[in-house]
């Protein structure tokens, strides 16, 4: 049985250029008489993105930093909407999105989990049958009573993998999050990742580590620069990932392909600058 | 234009900026139905946030209470010992009540105006992590401000009952001058909560408009004593009507002191045709708020 649970539909995203962004009235001021602050300049950070995941399925996004794995994540969790395309979503989300798992960092962890909660639509009571497992899972001791702020990123990690997993979702969203755990907690969470498999949870994963997305994942999906290059198995597009960049002297000198920013506008330089 | 479309577990957001006018008002409707559904949906968030306000503002119960009353009463206080032992020409019956009524809702709008402004950028933790209505967050903060309003207006009572002013009938549309208030509020909130996500100078330069705003408005003076015909360059206003017109909070304002205080000698019926007019003024700011508000909150994302 195959029955889609996200599609996208030729969804692309624009972004402004946030280093030239007006941010007060003073800056805004000041750009009426500098024409080179003025103008669109934006850039597209995803181009006609098409796929479809099926329930029950759990895939892989891979693709290099700025290739846009994050905000096809976000899209899907709308946080961010599509400039343009079709986003459809059905079930219940939770997500990991990079680092910070949409805490109040005010409030303590416990206060947290009732927060976060209610934001994925449960109620106290429901909350209230889940917080000895949540807290238990996440087991950051008696840091569950202390604010947010105080925690490290592993800990806020732990607590949000835990929320995450324990609201009973349809879909899950896991993006580069887990490198931040210690190794007991990364198998603990590989774990449970396995049981939300077999209870039919459809996963969407974004990993560098080659090793736990062939371990995972029955699919791949390849992102570079914004535009879906390949779509397979997870064996095949990890090689033919692997085939382009091994070539390039190892890892660490993967090419900061991001997405070339289109400045929309002719960037005229003026002189009535100010 | 965007559309959001929800049937039954699916969510579609589409973006297609090519529709017919007719199609694009259907979506607008379609679209505020589903977000007031969403907005339902997610009422246990509504509740979680009013009470991490609450409890952050009364710590320990009692002396909770009394501290956030100390405010208004502290400038009852200084107002009544300005206009009356200082300015003894002010004259006016029972001052500390004729000015109390007009803090406490004054209190109310302003607190909530300066919570709505930071409501965004101040939750983007949240904002840029998980999704939920966005309104949801300046919402709660004027929720959580009438709570402590009504909570105030305890100590309100309480000095009328001292005062010996007389509680009329009109008392009762009490409900009705705070539902207006605060539909004016969450709208106005709306609009400066989404400004200040673009601009954070918003903030700064809100501060002194609600300062000059509060003397703008009939709080330690009454309407009745605008002039009713004023002469600027050989044409005649009617300041106390423009001054109603043009501030809807004058009207509210005075809506209150008429219902409980009058002229000193207990409640009146308020001026029907000005409590129409601003209860229509206040649902059309809600609904230039939530249009400007639902129109930029889908990048709020991606700006905080
Ligand atoms: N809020 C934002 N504003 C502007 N640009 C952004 C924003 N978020 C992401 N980008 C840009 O979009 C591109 C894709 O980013 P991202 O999806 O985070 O990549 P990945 O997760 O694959 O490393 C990058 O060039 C990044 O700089
Ligand atoms: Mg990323």
């Amino acid at each position: 049985m195959t029955r889609p649970v996200i599609t996208f539909e030729n969804v692309s995203k624009e972004f402004k250029l946030s280093k030239l962004r007006v941010r007060s009235l003073q800056e805004m001021f000041v750009s009426m008489f500098k024409k080179e602050l003025r103008g669109k300049h934006r850039f597209w950070a995803l181009k006609e993105v098409n796929f479809t995941i099926n329930a029950g399925e759990t895939v892989a996004l891979v693709g290099t930093n700025g290739s846009g794995k994050s905000t096809v994540l976000k899209l899907i969790s709308r946080i961010i909407d599509p400039t343009l395309g079709i986003i459809t979503v059905s079930g219940r989300l939770s997500a990991l999105l990079e680092l910070g798992a949409g805490f109040h960092p005010d409030l303590s962890g416990r206060e947290n989990i009732f927060l976060n909660g209610s934001i994925l639509g449960l109620d106290r009571k429901e909350m209230t049958k889940k917080l000895d497992a949540i807290i238990d899972f996440a087991d950051i001791g008696e840091f569950i009573d202390v604010p947010i702020r105080n925690y490290s990123s592993g800990m806020q990690m732990r607590l949000g993998f835990s929320v995450a997993v324990h609201v009973e979702p349809q879909i899950i969203l896991v993006d580069e999050v887990l490198a931040v755990g210690d190794y007991n907690f990364q198998l603990k969470c590989l774990n449970k990742i396995r049981e939300m498999q077999k209870q039919g949870v459809t996963i969407l994963f974004v990993s560098h580590d080659f090793e736990e997305i062939q371990k995972l994942c029955d699919r791949a999906i390849w992102l570079n620069r914004g535009e879906v290059m390949a779509e397979g198995s997870t064996d095949d597009i990890i090689k033919a990932f692997m085939d382009i960049y091994q070539s390039k002297e190892g890892q660490d000198s993967f090419p900061q392909s991001g997405v070339i920013p289109i400045v929309e506008q002719n960037m005229v330089t003026s002189d009535v600058g100010i | 234009m965007v559309t959001v479309e929800k049937n039954a577990a699916t969510l579609v957001i589409s973006a297609n900026k090519h529709l017919p006018l007719l199609a694009r008002l259907k979506y607008m409707l379609r679209g505020i139905v589903v977000r007031l559904e969403d907005l339902w949906h997610y009422r246990e968030l509504i509740r979680n946030l009013v009470t991490r306000d609450l409890k952050v503002r009364y710590r320990n119960s009692v002396l909770g209470v009394m501290w956030s009353l100390f405010n208004p009463l502290l400038m009852m206080m200084v107002f009544t010992l300005v206009f009356t032992v200082l300015t003894p020409h002010f004259d006016v019956p029972n001052f500390p009540v004729f000015v109390l009524c007009a803090i406490l809702p004054w209190n109310f709008f302003s607190a909530s105006v300066i919570g709505s402004i930071r409501s965004i950028v101040d939750n983007s933790s949240l904002v840029n992590k998980v999704y939920f209505p966005r309104e949801i967050l300046p919402i709660s903060i004027v929720l959580a401000n009438l709570v402590n309003f009504l909570v105030a207006l305890i100590a309100l009572f309480a000095l009328i009952l001292f005062f010996q002013i007389p509680l009329t009938i009109w008392v009762f549309l009490l409900p009705a001058v705070i539902a207006v208030q605060v539909i004016f509020t969450i709208g106005f909130g709306l609009i400066m909560a989404t400004a200040n996500v673009f601009y954070r100078d918003t903030q700064v330069i809100m501060e002194v408009v609600m300062m000059a705003w509060f003397f703008f408005t009939p709080i330690f003076y009454s309407l009745a004593i605008l002039p009713r015909s004023y002469e600027i360059w050989g044409v005649s206003f009617d300041v106390a009507r423009w001054v109603r017109i043009v501030n809807p909070m004058a009207s509210i304002i005075d809506n209150y002191r008429t219902i409980l205080y009058g002229i000193g000698q207990g409640g009146a019926p308020p001026d029907f045709y000005f409590f129409m007019r601003t209860l229509v003024t206040s649902l059309i700011v809600l609904l230039i708020g939530a249009s400007i508000f639902y129109r930029y909150s889908r990048s709020f994302g991606e700006e905080v």
